[in-house]
């Protein structure tokens, strides 16, 4: 039936996987090298969106259905509020890491977990956001035939 | 900066204006948004011989990325040819555009040479996030160490934006079912297939 | 036998950062015909093959010159990753530009170079 779009869904579905695995090696390094939060939010959408060119935005919806993006980006901004609310139940400001966990004089592992909780819920909301507003344009749109183009 | 770095710069900005020329002049959409895509990317190209390579890769990553791809989607939602402008109405627009830029170019006769040592963004806040990120964070970017931890407030400021923006989009243009059930009317089950 | 081995490591250390170079030239030159090759081919079709050139040809030789020019072995590692992603879908995205042209029925011009076209029919191409 689609004959003529063989060679993009098979070499998509070989290379969505590698994407969203991309996305979390960028995640998790940004304490290394460049990365962080933003830039792995977006790779996970696009991979989101890749999948929904290349297999129609049903078939996307029925992966990763609208409610749980939004869902997803509400609770990325919630973590990252969280993390500075119980870093002031445990005494210190708002936001402030060396609070998170009980550790000796000069270490870091309250600023290590507060980076990686607040760029988790970067990335949650960055990903959901633009999965969310990706569908709003593409559910608006009246079915393309390939011809009109 | 040397010579050789000087170069590649003045020559990646001369590629960036003569696309922003270009994208103004035009009025196919398709093509615009494509070229808006590319300045993106070359800008992406420019700040990494600027050696702002977090930058660089958020630009690449959102600009020459996604935000081509949601501005395709919002051009089909549209047309694809943009409005003949009368070219009178564009007279008054221009001598505006052409006074505040000349204010410009004189105001940068006062900046500080770039990645100078003695200028003010360098040598007071940014040396002593540089001195004091290994004591106080202890991890070895110090991008994300400034972005995260220093200035924290900043960056859910952004976070929250970013979300608004999301949510705003949903609650104008809806939230993406339309498609899904007007392809379950449609008993065959075939979607916008590619 | 061990001899010879050490030999042509030593060869190869001093070899290596030439090839290197060499191949990285080579790959911006290939850049420069596909550019070349966008801006004066005839047809879309043309010029699409001459951008592929860029986009493969001379990506996957300068990846193989920067391989080749690695401090280390991690850096040896990421560097062929990106060549075989750079591989696997670079010459997909051509084949999807080939294909939405071709399915939006724009014309290859077929005929002689410079023949007053009675094949030729070109949407804006």
């Amino acid at each position: 039936m689609n004959d003529r779009h063989i060679i993009l869904r098979v070499i998509s579905k070989f290379l969505i996987p590698i994407i969203v695995v991309y996305a979390l090696y960028v995640q998790f390094h940004g304490d290394y090298g460049p990365g962080g939060g933003f830039q792995a939010g977006v790779i996970m959408a696009v991979a989101i969106i890749l999948y929904s060119l290349i297999f129609g935005v049903p078939a996307a919806l029925e992966a990763i259905p609208a409610g749980f993006a939004r869902g997803l980006a509400s609770i990325g901004l919630l973590l990252y509020a969280g993390v500075g609310i119980w870093a002031m139940m445990n005494g210190g400001d708002y936001l402030d890491y060396d609070f998170l966990v009980e550790e000796e004089e000069g270490g870091h592992a309250g600023q290590h977990l507060g980076i990686i909780l607040i760029e988790l819920g970067v990335l949650f909301t960055v990903a959901g956001a633009m999965v969310t507003i990706f569908y709003a344009f593409a559910g608006r749109v009246a079915e393309i035939r390939d011809e009109d183009w | 900066m040397n010579v050789g770095t000087a170069l590649i710069s003045v020559g990646l900005l001369t590629m960036l204006f003569v696309i922003a020329v270009a994208i103004v002049r035009m009025r196919n959409l398709f093509a615009i948004v494509m070229l808006s895509g590319t300045y993106s990317l070359i800008s992406a190209a420019w700040f990494v011989a600027l050696d702002a390579v977090d930058v660089a890769f958020t630009e690449a990553a959102v600009g020459a990325g996604i935000s081509t791809a949601l501005m395709l989607g919002a051009m089909l939602l549209t047309s694809r040819t943009a409005k003949v402008e009368r070219s009178l109405a564009s007279l008054a627009p221009l001598l505006v555009c052409i006074a505040t830029g000349a204010m410009l170019i004189y105001a940068t006769i006062d900046l500080p040479a770039l990645g100078s040592v003695t200028s003010p963004v360098n040598a007071y806040v940014g040396a002593e996030y540089l001195a004091r990120t290994e004591s106080d964070i202890g991890v070895p970017n110090v991008v994300t160490a400034v972005l995260a931890s220093y200035r924290g407030f900043d960056t859910l400021g952004e976070t929250a934006v970013i979300f608004a923006a999301g949510i705003s989009v949903a609650l104008l243009l809806g939230f993406g079912e339309r498609s899904l059930t007007a392809s379950m009317k449609d008993k065959s089950g075939r979607g916008r297939k590619l | 036998m061990s001899e010879f081995l050490s030999t042509i490591s030593e060869y190869w250390t001093v070899f290596r950062p030439w090839l290197g170079a060499a191949l990285s030239m080579l790959g911006g030159f290939l850049a420069l015909v596909g550019a070349i090759g966008v801006l004066r081919f005839p047809d879309f079709y043309t010029r699409l093959h001459a951008a592929s050139v860029t986009d493969t040809g001379a990506a996957l030789v300068l990846i193989v010159g920067m391989c080749l020019l690695s401090p280390s072995g991690l850096v040896f590692v990421k560097i062929l990753a990106i060549g075989i992603f750079l591989f696997l879908t670079a010459p997909s995205a051509a084949h999807a530009i080939a294909n939405a042209a071709h399915t939006a029925k724009l014309e290859p011009v077929t005929g002689r170079f410079g023949s007053p076209g009675e094949n030729v029919e070109e949407h804006g191409g």
